[in-house]
């Protein structure tokens, strides 16, 4: 992974400009992005207009009212630029009509973008012809809907087994691998019911089927939970947890569950109004948001849960060198303070063998308490480098 | 939006390909619609007199002369049309209503021939109920009409007498003749035979007067008897122009139609159907079985062919 | 970790797209607010002018304008080129003469290998099918549609009207197959794309509202009489049902399933067969449910013109003025329709409920039995197909016991003794028969006398106005110039003749179907009481039951008003209940709580909630009071009517055609209005 290129990044979209050259990757190396996006934008309203709006340097920071009133156009997606990487899971989260939907749709054009640049393992998607898209879609990228979009007139399996079809595999083949499927995602021996007759949570888990049947390289999620009751929900988060563990393919999630996106992102986008507010690891976000809409939005989240105690740790002095439990450094501050705890002391962040910091009952309470802010910003000018957690 | 115009096109396309095969696989097609040999098709129109000459010409030729009848119901210009196109043999009963199609088929076209007579006379006329002519004998000559126009107001002719028609199919000359004598009656239209019969024996059955286009022979006159109204007696020419009309209807010989192959090459059915000929009085015997008495067209049938032996082996082909 | 959801937790994908129009709209509602005043006084002032054109003013149709003759003298050189050519034009040769011969040959087909199965085979095959299609098995619904079947074919026999009923089912099997082929694509054509749902709809209204008497005349002159006219004319009345039906079902589609269906790749034609199609299948069904019964009214019709079937039993019935040998072929067209709705009405539930439902996991033993059940009824399809057409009858061909003289003699006397009784034997109120005579000196002579005397352009005011008060310009634009359309063709008069009959007989409708409508939605005792005889009057062929009308109130207008009323009163009755029983039950729940009476949530709260299936009733009843203007010619409406069934009987093309385009033009209008006023006001509440 790119420390560079990311920081960049999450720079050029936290600042919200300059990213007009932003360099652009096309040779497919192994760390290249799976997915890599640049300035998209994608307007709605009367064609002239909606056409003019990109190249317009006034509209930038307009709010969507005040640019409906100025130019009759609403912007879903405002110049957004970001890479995913593979294997990654990379969440995109924003609240009502902050166009993270319309983005997700941009990545295989079923929402054709107005502008800039969309790449898929480096070929460029939005100069696709028809049939090569169609071929994106029916192998590469598979999606999972919100309303599940099944088809009630067929049985489970067959539902599952619909993207092979229509990709002409044979009948006895694709049954086959859907019936795999369907096995792998928990729903054994409900393959002849129809969707009608499976609860919520079922129907999202044959929605997940279809689209693992196609064994693609990218999954797409579109608020695939947000239909569905709190405790479903959370056993389907942990169908996606155990999926990507042991299959390690590459998700790009929407969500507008903070406490989802936090759960499953290694990265988070995070949307307002059609752009990338900030975009970080959950930790980063959580404890070094980028504005107030974000440090807003982080409030009540657990923060012991999220921040690791290398955010949280002082330096070593001397004396405390070879004393106390070890920790390794993305330990969560939760877990360190329960070692602490229990051994009554502070306790040491060791990293390859070597200390590098220490965390007390006060640096971990302060970051209970979210006085660590502060503290890492200090931190900052003592001339150390941020460091991002690894993934 | 591309996609859905694709689909249409082929939709479109799809219908085009599927009209051409079908236009290509059968070429020219036959315009005249040929039965089968042994099946005779009759038409039958709307009033009882011509489904009992039907029915017996039936009875014959199923039980006697081994065919097989269809009868089919309907209107007498469209029966011009079925014996033109073949899609029925004969017709039995014409009171000669449709002239503009007769002539179209019968001597333009040469389709349709004449079969000669059945022997029925008819008569179209305007008629009172005969209890109401006992009571004013003077309704039965026209010129008295103006005065007993009271006699015959309802709420639909308002200020003027009522003039019952029947169903626009009747040839009628009414409003022509009340017009030129300049009478102070105005035309009702029933519609329908059926709303027209209805209307008739209501108002018989209350003894209430009312003044009818009527005609004989009718079923309904051995139920109520009527009596007609005299009007200007016919002159040659008198009704050639419709808008000048100003006398009587004629006496009818009503006439039997058949389609050109049919009589042609129909062997003994057509035959048979030729020589078809009984009287008012024997059509109106068969009707009175099928309409007050209430018997099943089949039974009356056979009732009079059983009973009247002489008569149709008259009929019967050489 | 504790779930943080954020406030406002569903996203909304569509308002996101939408909000920009979403100004556009306020602005025009705003505007009609402030139209609404305006308008009430353009109203006023159009009916004083109205009124003062009427007393003063010469108010005919100009002549410049009426093209009556022309109109006339090109239909009669239409009618005149048909007859002449038919034999020679190409156009007929290698076109029109192939259809007609197609649809004779398959309605022959069908009838031939109904008659060589022989009254058995018929009846075992129906109930096979019945049984096997409404789910099969021992379930009761598929054991009691089974049953059904047996007596409706039972009925038949019985009654002595086997052939003919055999005749008719064979007409109704090909009209039924074509119009439902040609329904899905022009369905199609409406579903897919927004033009030609535009361009389609007026076409379906002008399908649907022209009397079938009217172009009954020239599809005999270009398709021949018999099954050709019958087949065109029954597939021009009953395909419109089901091509609005697939387009509203492809219109209706679950969005997310046709998106996801293009997120794995699906090309159009490949979304079209895997989900648009299948996801439509109920409307579809409801489509093909609702062309049966639209084909089936037509059986009658269609033997005016020589298809033969049980409609000729109706007419021969009718001229011997035998009402109870009427009603055996009547009933046994009211049976077959209940049958087929029953059939595919269990079909439509059986698409919902999967195999999975009634058999779980391990119920190997079951699946097979109905596996087998299947199998077996197709093999006795088969088997009596082959053995039907080898060898010919089985057992005798038609059934083997009448009874239909002796069941209709008493009907006949029951239905004549009746309305006898009650036309004028009632005591001091007189009787239907005294009634409709002062109905029409009183309501029906000056209502027709005024609007005929009404200047034409006072009534394109008046009809403009009205238009613009319910909201729609657009409907105003369409019944102005049907207005006018009227007043071209020369029918100014009969029009306004018509349309006075029309008004009356939809406010009687709407009187009396509101007043049954309410009560059948208070008391589901009146409910069953009152839906097998719905069912009957829907299905029942109008001929029938216009002898008993004239019966009772004497040949008239008010005869063809009554007629028309029977024939829409099930409609608005239906609508009217469906209407007050969908209303919000937290909205009566509230009313309750409050503790209103009876009376009062009626008039407060179900009333005002029902409003839009009020005006859908009202819209409903004017549509199908026109539909019978046509059957009203027959027992003396005169009119409109009465021209469409002499333009037929005549064999006068002229006559009978612009009279069909004169009703078309009053039923635009009335639909337009109705329908504005309806959407209208709901916009209105909003």
């Amino acid at each position: 992974m790119s420390e560079t290129a990311e920081a960049t990044e999450s720079a050029a979209n936290a600042a919200n400009d300059e990213s007009n050259d932003a360099p652009r990757t096309n040779e497919a190396s192994a760390d290249s992005p799976v997915i890599s996006i640049r300035n998209l934008w994608k307007v709605f309203g009367p064609k002239s207009a909606r056409m003019r709006l990109p190249h317009d340097e006034q509209v930038k920071g307009l709010s969507q009212t005040e640019l409906r009133e100025k130019t009759g156009c609403t912007a879903a997606v405002r110049d957004v630029s970001f890479d995913v990487h593979k294997s990654e899971v990379f969440v995109v989260m924003g609240l009502s009509g902050s166009g993270k939907s319309t983005l997700v749709r941009c990545l295989t054009r079923l929402i054709e973008p107005t502008a800039g640049s969309l790449d898929f393992n480096g070929q460029d998607v939005l100069s696709m012809d028809k049939d090569t898209l169609r071929e994106l879609r029916r192998h590469r990228a598979s999606m999972v809907f919100q309303n599940f979009g099944l088809l009630p007139h067929r049985t489970v399996l067959d539902n599952v087994a619909y993207g092979l079809e229509i990709q002409g595999v044979g009948k006895a083949e694709r049954r086959e691998r859907a019936a795999e499927m369907v096995t792998k995602v928990g729903l054994d021996g409900l393959g002849e019911r129809r969707p009608g007759q499976l609860s919520g949570g079922q129907q999202q888990r044959v929605g997940l089927a279809r689209a693992l049947a196609v064994d693609p390289e990218v999954l797409l999620f579109d608020e695939p939970f947000s239909a569905l009751d709190p405790l479903i929900r959370r056993d389907m988060q942990e169908e996606v947890i155990r999926l990507h563990r042991e299959e390690g393919r590459t998700m790009v999630f929407i969500t507008h569950d903070l406490s989802e996106a936090l759960r499953l992102g290694d990265r988070i986008a995070l949307m307002r109004d059609g752009e990338v507010v900030q975009l970080g690891t959950p930790e980063e976000i959580v404890a070094n948001p980028a504005d107030d809409y974000v440090r807003d939005f982080v409030r009540d989240v657990p923060r012991e849960q999220v921040i690791s105690v290398r955010r949280a740790m002082r330096k070593a002095e001397k004396t405390e060198a070879g004393k106390g439990t070890e920790l390794a450094p993305d330990t969560l501050v939760a877990d360190a303070i329960e070692a602490v705890a229990r051994s009554g002391e502070s306790a040491r962040v060791v990293e390859n063998g070597r200390t590098i910091g220490v965390v007390d009952d006060a640096r971990l309470l302060s970051v209970v308490a979210g006085l660590d802010e502060d503290a890492v910003e200090g931190r900052g000018e003592d001339g150390e480098p941020k460091e991002v957690a690894a993934v | 939006m591309k996609r859905t115009r694709i689909i249409r096109g082929g939709v479109a396309a799809a219908a085009a390909l599927a009209l051409a095969a079908g236009l290509s696989s059968c070429g020219k097609a036959d315009p005249y619609y040929s039965g089968s040999p042994n099946t005779v098709t009759l038409p039958i129109a709307a009033w009882a007199g011509s489904e009992a000459n039907v029915a017996v010409a039936k009875q014959i030729l199923e039980k006697k002369l081994g065919y097989r009848v269809k009868t089919l119901q309907m209107d007498e210009p469209v029966m011009f049309d079925a014996l033109n196109t073949g899609r029925a043999d004969a017709m039995m009963e014409d009171w000669r209503g449709v002239p503009k199609k007769e002539k179209k088929y019968v001597e333009e076209l040469k389709t349709v021939v004449n079969a000669g007579e059945l022997g029925v006379t008819g008569h179209i006329g305007w008629y009172v109920p005969t209890y109401f002519a006992k009571e004013h004998p003077e309704v039965k000559d026209w010129k008295n009409l103006p005065k007993l126009k009271k006699y015959f107001q309802t709420p639909e002719s308002g200020d003027k007498g009522q003039m019952l028609e029947g169903s626009p199919s009747f040839s009628t000359y009414d409003a022509q003749i009340i017009k030129n004598l300049d009478l102070p009656y105005k035309t009702v239209y029933a519609g329908s035979e059926a709303a027209q019969v209805k209307e008739i024996q209501k108002r018989a059955a209350k003894k209430e007067p009312f003044l009818t286009y009527w005609w004989t022979p009718q079923w309904l006159n051995s139920k109520v008897p009527m009596t007609e109204v005299k009007l200007p007696k016919r002159t040659p020419g008198c009704d050639k122009v419709p808008s000048k009309v100003d006398c009587a209807y004629p006496y009818t010989a009503l006439t039997k139609f058949m389609n050109r192959d049919f009589a042609e090459n129909g062997g003994k059915a057509a035959e048979f159907l030729k020589k078809f000929h009984w009287s008012t009085e024997e059509q109106t015997k068969v009707v009175k079985w099928m309409t007050i008495d209430k018997m099943d067209t089949d039974e009356a049938a056979a009732k009079w062919v059983e009973q009247n032996p002489d008569k149709w082996k008259k009929w019967m082909p050489n | 970790m504790s779930t943080t959801t954020l406030p406002q937790p569903s996203e909304d994908k569509e308002k996101e797209k939408a909000t920009a129009a979403a100004p556009a709209t306020t602005e025009v509602s705003g505007a009609r607010a402030l139209l609404a005043r305006p308008a009430l006084a353009a109203f006023g002032l159009v009916l004083v002018a109205l009124i003062v054109g009427a007393l003063a003013l010469d108010g005919n149709w100009p002549g410049a304008l009426n093209w009556s003759s022309g109109i006339k003298d090109g239909l009669d050189w239409l009618s005149n080129w048909l007859t002449d050519n038919r034999a020679t034009s190409p156009l007929f040769l290698y076109f029109l003469l192939h259809i007609s011969n197609w649809s004779e040959g398959g309605v022959d087909y069908v009838f031939t290998f109904l008659n060589n199965l022989g009254w058995l085979g018929v009846t075992a095959l129906a109930t096979a099918v019945s049984w096997y299609v409404s789910g099969a098995g021992l379930k009761v619904r598929s054991l009691r549609i089974a049953l059904l079947t047996l007596c409706t074919f039972g009925v038949f026999g019985v009654l002595g009207v086997w052939e003919y009923a055999m005749s008719t089912l064979a007409l109704m099997v090909v009209a039924v197959a074509v119009s439902a082929v040609i329904g899905v694509l022009l369905g199609l054509i409406a579903g897919l794309s927004e033009t030609g749902n535009r361009i389609l709809r007026p076409v379906f209204d002008t399908m649907q509202v022209m009397p079938a008497f009217a172009y009954l005349l020239p599809l005999v002159l270009i398709f021949g009489i018999g099954s050709p006219a019958a087949l065109v004319s029954t597939v021009i009345y009953a395909a419109p049902p089901m091509a609005r039906l697939t387009a509203l079902g492809l219109r209706g589609a679950d969005p997310a399933a046709l998106e996801a269906s293009r997120s794995l790749g699906s090309d159009p034609w490949q979304r079209l067969w895997t989900a648009r199609l299948p996801l439509a299948r109920k409307e579809m069904l409801l489509g093909l449910n609702q062309t049966i019964m639209m084909a089936l009214s037509m059986v009658v019709m269609a033997s005016v013109i020589g298809a033969g079937g049980l409609g000729d039993k109706v007419y021969q019935a009718l001229s011997k003025d035998n009402v109870g040998l009427a009603l055996i072929p009547g009933s046994c067209i009211v049976l077959i329709a209940i049958w087929l709705d029953r059939v595919t009405a269990a079909a439509g539930d059986q698409l919902d409920t999967s195999p999975g439902s009634t058999r779980t996991g391990g119920d190997a033993g079951a699946i097979a039995l109905e596996k087998l059940g299947g199998w077996l009824a197709w093999g006795v399809f088969v088997v009596f197909a082959a053995v039907g057409t080898l060898f010919g009858p089985i057992g005798e061909r038609s059934w083997p016991i009448d009874w239909t003289v002796s069941i209709s003699s008493p009907l006949t006397k029951g239905i004549e003794s009746f309305t006898k009784s009650i036309s004028d034997g009632i005591p001091v109120i007189g009787g239907t028969d005294v009634w409709a005579s002062h109905f029409t000196s009183w309501i029906l002579n000056p209502m027709r006398d005024a609007m005929q005397a009404s200047p034409w352009w006072g009534v394109l005011l008046l009809v403009a106005v009205l238009a613009w008060m319910a909201g729609s310009w657009r409907a105003g634009l369409t019944g102005v110039l049907s207005l006018a359309v009227l007043g071209a063709l020369g029918l100014w008069d009969k029009s306004m003749d018509t349309l006075s009959q029309v008004i009356v007989s939809v406010l009687c409708t709407l009187v009396v179907g509101v007043v049954i409508g309410i009560l059948a939605a208070r008391s589901r005792w009146v409910m069953r009481l009152i839906r097998p005889i719905l069912d009957i009057m829907q299905t029942m062929p109008q001929f029938v039951y216009l002898v008993p009308v004239v019966a009772l109130v004497g040949v008239g207008r008010p005869a063809a008003i009554l007629a028309a009323a029977v024939y829409a009163l099930p409609a608005v009755i239906r609508i009217t209940t469906q209407g007050l029983r969908t209303v919000d039950p937290a909205a009566m729940e509230a009313s309750r709580s409050l503790g209103s009476t009876g009376w009062q949530q009626l008039r407060q709260v179900q009333l005002p909630l029902a409003r839009p299936s009020l005006m859908l009733a009202c819209n409903q009843g004017v549509v199908l009071v026109l539909a019978m203007v046509v059957i009203g010619g027959l027992v003396g409406g005169g009119a409109l009517g009465y021209d469409v069934v002499y333009g037929l009987q005549k064999s006068d093309l002229g006559v009978g055609l612009s009279a069909g385009i004169a009703i078309v033009c009053l039923g635009l209008m009335l639909d337009r209005l109705t329908q504005s006023a309806g959407t209208g006001k709901r916009g209105g509440t909003k």
